[in-house]
């Protein structure tokens, strides 16, 4: 694949989780339902899971994914390696909140398991893009 | 710096990062959760016992089981309770959890006004799909009938130990028109089948005529024989 495929598939990959990570921050700050197939949403996204020191979880999730796809629109290593760092935190934490809502809340949101999807391909992407430069 | 070095230490620090927030979350949170030290009984029994098993609302286990268990009782009655306690997790061990039957709760509100603050409570925690949580932890903590048990400090602390649950929204959508009308309909379900002491339960294939079961005794044994007969039915 070359790097301009790799920069697309980021930026593109990062738009869906931010779109996402916007749509959860939303929900959880109006206090509105989450459109939900796996019925254990509002049980996840009014635990004391869903926040940290008073910021949304989910909008930390978009802070990774405004980072990660900012930095496919460079081409420097810094840029690369924050890149990657970036995608490998959110991922890192994102496994923490799937074993949260496996093993503590018994309840899944589908909405944060196709982020924590997104975020899961997005490392070997980024980690790729940095091997190669 | 070296891409090597660069790569080494971009590595290092999200992991630094991403395990940092994991863990000030799991401490935060914790607290939250983890306040009171005596809090209500039997909260890690009903959280095993239900543990993984899907809720809809007033219904416990898979919505494709070949057998619907319909049960009316009321969260004060004491027979109800004993029943709660003795039968019903043998009930759901073997039927519910196997994914054999589906278990329906209707709940009446005859005892007194405790009836009726204890159902409404349990029936907002279903909107949170966490109804069977907080009626397994009412039973398990049932009190003497019309003595005033259900105090909102016992409803709040059931509701700080269930998993997943946000106990303020549950206390406040006790009045909500939702809980009006599954106690409205429950109600109309029970005069139509004719119930005239708790718990009363009906057994069937699901989505077909139900039929009334009479129990011999208050453990699992009492259900067993009705529920094996409409699963080979």
């Amino acid at each position: 694949m070359t790097d301009r495929r790799l920069r697309g598939t980021v930026l593109v990959l990062s738009a869906l989780g931010a779109t996402i990570a916007a749509y959860l921050t939303y929900t959880h700050v109006a206090d509105v339902p989450v459109s939900c197939v796996t019925g254990g949403c509002r049980a996840v996204q009014t635990s004391s899971y869903a926040e940290l020191g008073g910021v949304p979880v989910a909008a930390l999730g978009l802070v990774a994914y405004v980072a990660v796809g900012s930095t496919a629109l460079f081409r420097s290593d810094v840029a690369l390696a924050l890149g990657s760092a970036a995608a490998l935190a959110g991922f890192v934490f994102a496994a923490y909140l799937v074993y949260v809502q496996a093993a503590i809340l018994d309840a899944y949101c589908q909405w944060c398991l196709a982020s924590d999807a997104v975020l899961l391909a997005l490392v070997p992407l980024t980690l790729l893009r940095l091997r190669r430069a | 710096m070296s891409r090597r070095a660069l790569a080494v230490v971009a590595v290092a620090v999200a992991v630094l990062v991403g395990g940092g927030l994991a863990l000030a979350l799991a401490v935060t949170s914790g607290e939250a959760k983890h306040e009171t030290s005596t809090g209500p009984a039997a909260v890690s029994e009903v959280a095993a016992m239900l543990r993984g098993i899907p809720q809809q609302g007033i219904a416990l286990g898979s919505p494709r089981a070949p057998v619907t268990l319909v049960e009316f009782a009321d969260p004060q009655c004491p027979y109800c309770g004993e029943w709660a306690r003795t039968a019903f997790p043998e009930i759901v061990r073997r039927y519910v959890r196997t994914g054999k039957v589906r278990v329906v709760f209707n709940g009446m509100a005859f005892v007194g006004p405790d009836s009726a603050t204890a159902l409404r409570t349990a029936l907002a925690a279903g909107r949170q799909g966490r109804f069977w949580n907080v009626l397994e932890l009412l039973f398990q903590n049932q009190g003497v009938e019309n003595t005033g048990w259900v105090t909102e400090p016992l409803l709040r602390s059931i509701g700080d130990a269930v998993p997943g649950l946000d106990t303020q929204t549950m206390l406040d959508e006790r009045d909500s028109p939702a809980v009006d009308r599954s106690i409205s309909e429950a109600q109309a379900l029970a005069y139509r089948a004719g119930v005239n002491a708790t718990p009363a339960f009906a057994v069937g294939r699901t989505g077909q005529t139900l039929h009334a079961v009479r129990l011999e005794s208050l453990d699992a044994s009492g259900l067993e024989p009705s529920l094996d007969a409409a699963l080979k039915s």
